[in-house]
């Protein structure tokens, strides 16, 4: 009898330990499996089959970054190497270990001013990676659950048309997608694995294959749709990346493979 | 990069010399053609001195250049995106080089080599480059010069040819960051100078696209269809209706000459651009080199720049129009040149 309540107290325990790290695990959407039609139609960019992954919900958060940051001082805002981040990092918090209560509204808004290898950091310490852009766009194209804004695209580009706002909104303050995610545009920008695979130079116009000039009419020449400027915006934006840039309006969510 | 002071004082002063035995060796600057592209082999001479370029807000323009020998010259275009009127009532997001609408006008001189910064604000919410019609180079500059928001780039280039040239933002996808109004005008002296005038303005008309109708109010966004359908509801002179009326009317007394750069950044609408009232004694066509005399009308091309020039012979107010009509009576595309002094009834007297 004692073994028994033993077991049943240590079970009890076990599963509440469960439940917990449930509740603080951010969530992840299974994203179903499909054929990805990618914005450049270029040799090698046919249409690519998807296999099923999970992504996370929405974009990582201050509040979230802030437990990486405190388990891996290498990523505090006075340790990181300027290489790897650049002077702008997290430059909003109070210090290094501290969001502040200036900064109270955000603790629910999605962390920026961070880089490419902070971000790729944080998605292997919670044992995920970043989504490549195949991914990112794929998971993005879902339409709008809800929504009398019309068209994506539609969406998308009244969200360009007004400038930032002045406090950053928390997550889950735009729009849930058909695949379940939130905030996928209208929020913040965010970082893919491979951003700078496609178009190298710096300039959004150039790739590294000189067969695309992303600029004035020959950007149209190899693309799927010539009036989603949506698209072409985020190309460009990536485009303008350097892995160490940290930018206002730029931040991250994690994917992971289905085992 | 930089070549340390002592060194470039010595260069400074070999070239000084250099240049003032050439300059005194008569009749050696005879015979060249002012509007001629840069003497390609003259290149690697060294830069007597570094300057940074003076910019002005539209409808203001540079100083004359007083100096008469290639310099480095820095010009810094920071890339502002912000909420402007476009007309009394109306308000749109413009993405601007300069936070106005045209951007700062730059003035350099041939054979200068142009160290171009571009920054990108931080609070933007998208990429930026510039392609400067005055560059020969990749992309005008615009292969070099992709801007992250809270970053900026940096490129160099020689000004070969004379004339006054549009630069625009190119990131695609282009034709948004154009219509946002995204452009502006360089002006590249011939090493001869440009000919004196009494008065220089700066003009850039531009096509904006927004959801409501002309002078709906509050904030419009961009409209997408009818940009394509090049159907604008604002054709306008500096940005903004109204932009060159009343407080903002250009003005010169009569006597006077008066030069206009005048471009089109489009980035759909060919403007048949005409002074109400006036007739060019001079038109750089297409800002060109070839000069056409005694113009009542002339194209400006999208992309595209002329330059102008006239005398202020009777007092009165001139009225700056895209003579396709519609658009200076319904669109905006209207301007004012004031022109004060004493009548002058052997030119015009009303009668009756």
């Amino acid at each position: 009898m004692k073994h028994f309540l033993t077991l049943i107290f240590t079970l009890l325990t076990a599963l509440s330990a469960v439940a917990q790290s449930v509740s603080t695990e951010k969530k992840m959407v299974r994203i179903p499996a499909g054929i990805y039609t990618p914005f450049f139609k270029l040799p090698g960019t046919e249409p690519t089959a998807m296999s099923a992954f999970l992504m996370d919900e929405t974009a990582v958060t201050n509040a979230e970054f802030l437990e990486f940051v405190k388990a891996n001082p290498q990523w505090r805002r006075s340790k990181v190497s300027k290489l790897l981040a650049d002077t702008n990092y997290l430059k909003y918090w109070k210090s290094d270990l501290e969001i502040g209560e200036k900064n109270k509204e955000l603790y629910n808004s999605p962390v920026v001013y961070v880089s490419w290898f902070a971000a790729k950091a944080y998605a292997q310490w919670k044992g995920k990676r970043l989504p490549t852009v195949a991914e990112w766009e794929y998971a993005g194209t879902a339409p709008l659950v809800n929504s009398r804004e019309g068209t994506l695209t539609s969406y998308i580009l009244n969200w360009y048309s007004k400038p930032n706002p002045k406090v950053l909104p928390n997550i889950k303050s735009t729009y849930k997608n058909t695949f379940g995610l939130f905030d996928m545009h209208g929020l913040i920008w965010e970082w893919t694995f491979d951003f700078n695979s496609f178009i190298k130079s710096g300039d959004s116009r150039a790739n590294t294959t000189d067969e695309l000039k992303l600029f004035c009419a020959s950007s149209t020449l190899y693309v799927n749709n010539k009036s989603d400027y949506a698209s072409f915006l985020r190309f460009s934006y990536r485009g303008s990346l350097k892995g160490n840039f940290c930018i206002a309006n730029l931040g991250f969510r994690c994917v992971k493979d289905l085992k | 990069m930089k070549t340390p002071f002592s060194k470039k004082l010595s260069s400074f002063i070999s070239l000084g010399a250099i240049a003032l035995l050439i300059g005194l060796q008569p009749g050696c600057k005879q015979g060249t053609d002012p509007s001629a592209p840069f003497d390609i082999s003259k290149i690697d001479t060294v830069l007597t001195g570094t300057v940074d370029a003076e910019l002005t807000e539209a409808p203001n323009v540079p100083k004359p250049l007083t100096y008469t020998s290639p310099k480095r010259v820095k010009v810094t275009l920071k890339v502002i995106e912000k909420v402007m009127n476009i007309s009394d009532s109306t308000q749109y997001t413009f993405w601007t080089f300069g936070g106005h609408v045209p951007g700062n006008f730059i003035r350099v001189r041939q054979g200068d080599l142009v160290d171009f910064t571009l920054i990108n604000s931080e609070d933007s919410k998208v990429s930026h480059n510039i392609d400067l019609h005055a560059v020969t180079g990749p992309g005008g500059g615009a292969e070099a010069s992709n801007t992250s928001p809270g970053q900026s780039t940096n490129f160099q280039f020689r000004a070969l040819h004379p004339g006054v040239f549009v630069y625009h933002c190119a990131t695609a996808p282009v034709p948004l960051h154009i219509a946002n109004g995204m452009y502006g005008l360089i002006l590249v002296e011939p090493q001869s100078g440009m000919p004196k005038v009494d008065k220089e303005y700066y003009v850039m008309q531009g096509d904006f696209y927004t959801k409501g109708k002309y002078g709906a109010a509050g904030l419009q966004d961009f409209d997408e269809d009818k940009a394509l359908a090049e159907n604008p509801d604002y054709v306008l002179f500096n940005g903004k209706v109204r932009a060159l009326v009343g407080q903002g009317a250009l003005t010169a007394k009569t006597g006077e000459t008066v030069r206009l750069y005048v471009g089109n950044g489009g980035p759909n609408m060919v403007s048949s651009f005409h002074v109400i009232g006036e007739i060019f004694d001079k038109v750089y066509t297409e800002a060109g080199s070839s000069i056409n005399t005694g113009v009542q009308t002339t194209l400006i091309p999208a992309g595209g720049a002329t330059i102008v020039d006239m005398k202020a012979e009777v007092p009165g107010t001139y009225l700056l129009v895209d003579h396709s009509i519609f658009r200076a009576f319904n669109k905006g595309a209207i301007g004012q040149l004031k022109i004060t002094g004493d009548e002058n009834p052997s030119v015009f007297k009303k009668l009756k």
